[in-house]
Formats: structure tokens, sequence, C-alpha cells
């Protein structure tokens, strides 16, 4: 029949080759941040942290590009808004390095990504930047990230023994303000908004949560400020887990990155409770 | 709903930490009960959900008792309890849901079936159907295209808002989803059933669509043949009706000619009865009984043509036709004389014949031709009450080559256009108040058609009501 020979989509991307030399791009100037960054803290010395800060602002940085060239089919525009996006970042990660009052940068990083991806709203609904189709979805993703909050504090304290305190307030509210800032909008904008959407289309639900949660779950085992040992790698596979298929399924609900968003802020700030 | 579960969940999880969990591990089975709730209450998803809230509830007691003591019966006993509300959950959950798709199914196939056979054209009742289609699927949107003979198509949408086929949203949130089928029951499809929804199609609602599809072919194939007979009983009906009603009109043209037969009958037998009696009992001075024997002649004359029509129309509606005797006539002459005739009878018409002398050469039964005039002349008189021209013609038809026209027109009351297709009927008089004393058996016209078909030839009719008549025959040359 006539029908099934149209074509389904109308919007593609643009040649694999194409978006494989953008993300490519970004990878190598990642690297390179990277590198600069490292290079940075061995001239400084032992004690400076503005490197890492650096290296660790290009990773979100390249996260967040990723995340724009994958949302706009890698049909260009992404330049500016990546470029301010990662300026923010950089900017902030040096401010938090420099001092814990500076992490308060951070706060403004979604800003800039939103001010940006304001003006390109049509072309990142399909992404989930848009409100959720109910605001309950809102309350469902704070609450689903604050029970798993609660349980890594309670099987960690349990089982492993850790302590749950907040000796320096100012180190935590600097923690919740990169998670806020940083931590949660390039992993949803990226693994749950570009990624898992992306790959919903082509696919059925599960096979696009768990490839897209499999990548998030690569990037925190890959991040050397995680702790290496054998208890938390395996507790944070389980609850990054459970978080990523969490979020993927509150996107998919809602339509919105925005349930899953708090859910991830609101379980990084109990992390942040757990001394580790 | 679901939330009344899992409060239940934090409910157990707080007596069971009162009652010390860890040494009355029966206590865990609990935590089914509120799995089990919501599995019933919403499916796979509830269940699924509350039964994993469930198992991490437990997995903060259980967790320590394996990191302490390492893999023993009681860790065993641990993961098992806590991964058994999850599967219970999705279990049951998994179970209900085909069920209720089963019944759902059931239920919209009964519904299908039932507007169906509805009332309505099938345009219609599809659009109905593809309703009932969406809710059991439920997907968003639902299409049936039904081919409908050649390049037709009968397209029906539930809701009306159904993307085209080269319009799926690309920049939706949640990508659409199209699942295309064939409408087959066996003869080839006949159709599709195209079902689009915002999110993933199971492979439930895939397989259900299947079975819908299949089921929706054949109910469609019913209602198809269930149109085409309801469309052949109309037909049926209407034939019988009028075939019925052409019985009615035929039993009373039959009962009228009964009446004007024996009134056409009697009347010449009177007129012999009592001239002839008239001769026999009384003294008759013998030029009046001259004059009465010319009426006797005249009358029986008379009888004789009647008793001979009749023959001859039972002959030709037997099939066997009048014995014609085809010579070469001469046209001119016939109508010539019949005009002398009908103009001396005939004071108050007019009869004009403008190819005097000119007449085309014509091969027929002279008798037959002369006995076809004189029926059109004398009809069209009978149909002219006051009088008027009478126009006789012959000419050679451009658009009959080898057949010679003998026409007969009048200035008469006409026919009606639903009266014109029986009046080459045998016993039909068109019933007109201006002419219904006119003598006649409804003969005359059947008997012309009869005797130019037995010629190879044929016989047309134009009237305009109170305009007049011309009646046209034509015979092969």
């Amino acid at each position: 029949m006539r029908l099934l020979a149209h074509r389904l989509e109308t919007e593609r991307s643009a040649s694999l080759a194409a978006l494989t030399g953008q993300l490519g791009l970004v990878a190598g100037l990642t690297t390179l941040g990277c590198a600069l960054g490292v290079a940075g803290d061995s001239l400084a010395g032992p004690g400076s942290s503005l490197g890492h800060a650096f290296a660790s602002g290009s990773v979100h940085a390249g996260f967040l590009s990723a995340g724009w060239i994958l949302a706009l089919h890698g049909r260009g525009g992404w330049q500016g808004p990546a470029l301010r996006g990662a300026g923010a970042l950089l900017v902030a990660s040096l401010a938090a390095g420099l001092s814990p009052v500076g992490a308060v940068a951070y706060l403004f990083v979604p800003l800039v990504i939103a001010r940006d991806a304001i003006g390109w709203s049509a072309r990142l609904e399909w992404i989930g930047w848009r409100a959720p189709r109910d605001l309950r979805t809102l309350f469902v993703g704070a609450a689903a990230g604050i029970f798993l909050g609660i349980h890594l504090l309670f099987a960690a304290s349990l089982m492993l023994g850790y302590p749950v305190a907040v000796p320096d307030g100012r180190r935590y509210l600097a923690a919740v303000a990169y998670d806020i800032g940083v931590n949660a909008v390039t992993v949803e904008w990226l693994f749950r908004g570009a990624i898992f959407s992306a790959l919903w289309r082509r696919w059925s639900f599960w096979p696009a949560a768990a490839a897209s949660t499999g990548l998030a779950l690569l990037r925190y085992l890959l991040d050397p400020a995680l702790p290496q040992t054998a208890e938390l790698v395996a507790g944070a596979m389980f609850y990054t887990l459970l978080l990523g298929l969490g979020c993927c399924a509150l996107r998919a609900w809602s339509g919105s990155l925005w349930p899953g968003y708090l859910a991830t802020v609101a379980f990084f700030a109990a992390y942040r409770i757990l001394l580790v | 709903m679901i939330f009344g579960a899992l409060g239940v969940v934090a409910l157990i999880a707080l007596a069971v930490r009162a009652a010390g969990g860890d040494q009355v591990s029966s206590l865990h089975h609990l935590y089914l009960l509120p799995a089990l709730w919501a599995a019933l209450a919403r499916g796979v998803t509830g269940g699924c959900l509350v039964g994993l809230v469930a198992g991490l509830v437990q997995a903060l007691s259980i967790f320590p008792l394996i990191e302490r003591a390492g893999p023993s019966w009681p860790a065993v006993d641990g993961i098992v309890s806590l991964s058994t509300p999850l599967t219970l959950g999705l279990t049951v959950g998994r179970l209900l849901d085909q069920s209720r798709g089963r019944g759902a199914q059931l239920e919209a196939l009964l519904d299908i079936q039932r507007s169906l056979a509805g009332e309505g054209t099938l345009g219609q009742r599809l659009a109905g159907v593809a309703e009932l289609t969406r809710r059991a699927l439920g997907v968003d949107r639902v299409r049936l295209v039904l081919e409908a003979g050649g390049a037709d198509r009968i397209a029906a949408s539930a809701p009306e808002q159904f993307h085209p086929a080269a319009a799926l949203p690309t920049s939706a949130p949640t990508p659409c989803r199209r699942l295309v089928l064939p409408l087959d029951a066996g003869r080839g499809p006949a159709g599709a059933l195209i079902a689009e929804r915002d999110g993933d199609l199971s492979a439930a609602t895939r397989g259900m669509a299947s079975a819908l599809a299949l089921h929706l072919a054949l109910a469609i194939e019913n209602a198809r043949l269930t149109e085409r007979q309801r469309h052949f009983a109309h037909e049926l009906e209407e034939k019988v009706a009028g075939a019925t009603r052409r019985l009615r009109e035929l039993d009373q043209a039959k009962n009228e000619f009964l009446t004007i037969a024996s009134h056409e009958l009697r009347t010449p037998l009177t007129a012999l009865q009592g001239f002839s009696e008239l001769l026999l009992t009384r003294d008759v001075p013998p030029e009046r009984a001259r004059r009465y024997l010319g009426h006797v002649h005249t009358e029986s004359k008379r009888l004789g043509r009647i008793v001979g029509d009749l023959l001859d129309l039972s002959r030709i509606e037997s099939g066997r036709g009048p014995e014609l005797q085809r010579v070469p006539l001469d046209l001119g002459e016939i109508i010539e004389a019949n005009l002398e005739i009908f103009a001396s009878q005939h004071p108050r018409h007019h009869f004009d014949w403008s190819g005097t002398g000119s007449a085309p050469p014509l091969c027929a039964d002279r008798d037959a031709v002369d006995r076809m005039l004189k029926n059109l002349l004398s009809n069209a008189i009978k149909y002219s009450p006051r009088g008027g021209r009478v126009r006789v013609g012959t000419a050679v038809p451009s658009d009959k080559p080898g057949m010679v026209e003998l026409s007969v027109e009048d200035d008469g009351v006409g026919i009606a256009a639903d009266a014109l297709p029986r009046i080459f009927d045998p016993y039909v008089r068109i019933s007109n108040p201006e002419t219904a004393a006119a003598p006649g058996l409804g003969l005359g016209l059947s008997l012309v058609r009869g005797l130019a078909h037995a010629h190879g030839g044929s016989i047309e009719v134009e009237s305009l009501p109170g305009k007049g008549s011309r009646f046209r025959v034509l015979l092969p040359a």
C-alpha cells in the first residue's frame, strides 16, 4: 500500500560521518581540556585544585556540547550554545576551585544553558526540553530521588558503616550546587535527553533505557573522583542503575527532563551527606 | 492507589523492624501483600513498582547480613525473600494485564460485530468500529482503510486527528509508533488497520492488533455480504412490487377489456339481431329491407373485423405472427384511399398528406399496411375529440437506412410520459376524461406493433400531453 512506501520520519540527522566528526571534535577538545587541567596541576604543584576543576569543567562541557550536537541532529547551530555553556562551566569550575563560595557560580550555568535552549525550544522539544504533561510528575521525580538517596544512606551506614554527617556545611552546599548546576544538568541533558530520546525513537523503551543508563554508568565508573573500592563501585553501579532507569521512566512518562532532573538532584543531595 | 501500597510497605517495614525482623523471617512475607494489591489494581506497572520498593526496603536489612556473614543459607533466604515481591508483582500484574487484554479484546469484538451489524453505510459504521478498536488496543489513534473497488477507498478514523501518512511528528517528546496491518480474511488484503500510539507499542498490543485485524477483516467481509444481501433483497422487493403492480394493471386491463369487448361485440350483434328479426317477423318493403340488409352487412363486417383483430393479436402473442404476403406496394394509393374514407366519415377533422405521388417504394403485405394505417388514423381521430389536423407522412429516414417511414401525427390530447411505455401493450387504454367515451378494445396499437415487427420493422411514438402525438412506423423497404 501507498502508506507503507512513505518515509516515517521527515527530519533526519546529518550524515553519520558529519555527526561523528562533530562528536570527535568535541571529544578532542574535552581531552585537551583534561590534559591542560592535569598539566596545570602538575606545574602548580601539590595543593592546587584549579587544574582538577578545569579538567572536570572540560568533561562536563564535553557532555553538554555532545548533547547539543545530538539534540540538533548535527545540523549546525550547536556551536554557539555549546561554546557559551562550556565557557560558563569552565568559569564556574575555576571559581569553585578557587574557593567553596565560588561554587555559587555553578548555579548560573543552568541559566546560561536555559537562555540558549529557550531560543531553540521548538527543536529541543523532542529531547524533553519542555514542561511535564502533568505537574505531579515533578513530585514523583523528587520523591523517587529522595527515596533512593535515603536508601543509599541507610544501606551505606548499616552495611558498610559509613558515617552520615555534614561536617562542613559550606563544602556540602558547594557539592550540592555542583549537582544542581552541573552534574544533574549535563547527565540529564546528554544521557536522558539526547541519547535516550534518540534511541527511544528507534527502539522500544527498555533497550533505549538500558543503553542510555549503561552509558551513564560508564561515565560514573570512569569518574576519577569516585572512590574505587569494590563495595563503593558496586554500590555506585546499583544506585546509578536504579536512578538511570527511573529517570528514563520519568522522562518517558512525563515527556520532560524536569522530573528526572529533580530525582537526580535529590539523590545526589543525599549522597553528599555520606562521608566516603 | 500506588501511594497507598507504598504506605503499606513503609508500615510493614516499621512493624518488621519493631519485631526484630532479622529473627522473624516469616514477617517478610507481608511485603507480598502490597505488591499483590498494586498488581491487581494497576497491573504490571503497579506490581513491579511496589515490588521493587518492597525489595529495596528489605535489602536494607538483608544486605548487611550478607556483608557480615558472606554467602550463606540465611543470605540466600534473604535474597529470595527480597526478590519475591517484585517477582509476584511482575507475574500477577502481567497475568492480570493479559486477562484484561483478552477480556477487552472479546468485548471489543462483540461491540465491533454489533456496530458492523447496525444501520447506516459501511463507512459510517466503520467510524464507530475504529473508535472501538482504538479503545480495545489502548492506542491513541486508529484508522481503517478499505478498498471499495478501483481507486475508491473507505477510510474511518478515531479520533479525527490522524497523522497523515507522510507526517509522523518528529519533534514531539514522545515518539509516535505506527502499526499497519492488512485486513485479510483469506482472499487477499481488503484494506488496512493502522494504529498509532505516542510511546511504545507493546508485544501484547501488537499481538492483539493482529488478532483484531483478522477478526475485523472477517467481520467487515460479513458486513459487506450482509450489505450486498440487503441490497439484493431490496432490489428483489422492488422487482416483486413492480411485477405485482404490473399484474394488477394487467388484471385491470383484462377487466376493462372484458367490459369493452362485450360492449363492442354486443353493439353489432344487437343490430344484427334487431334487423334480422324485423326482416323475419314483419312485412318490410323491398327498399327498406335492402337498407336493413345493408346495416346487417356493415355490422357483420365490423364484427368480423373485431374478431379478426383478436385472432391476429392472439397469433402474434403466441409467437406465430400473421401470414404476410410481401408484394411491391404503392403506399400513396393506400394512404389516399384511407384518407378519402376517413375524411368522409369525420368532417370535423382535416387530413393532410404532403407526399402525394412521391411515396417511397415499399415491399410489404398490403392488407397489413392498410390495417396499420387504419388503426393509426382511427386512434388519431379517437384521441382528437375536438377535431383538428391529422397529418400523414412518408419518408426514407436518414437515421434508418433501408427503411420506409409511415407517420401519423395529430393535435389531440397527447399521452403522459409515464404511460408511453405501456401504450403498445394489448388491452391497455390510457384513461383520459376527454376520450373515455371513445370505443375501442385497446388492441389497435398492439396490433400495429405486432404487424410492424412481423415485417421486421418497428414503431416509435413521440407525444406531449395537450399538444398531440406522432406515431412513426418503420418498415423494411
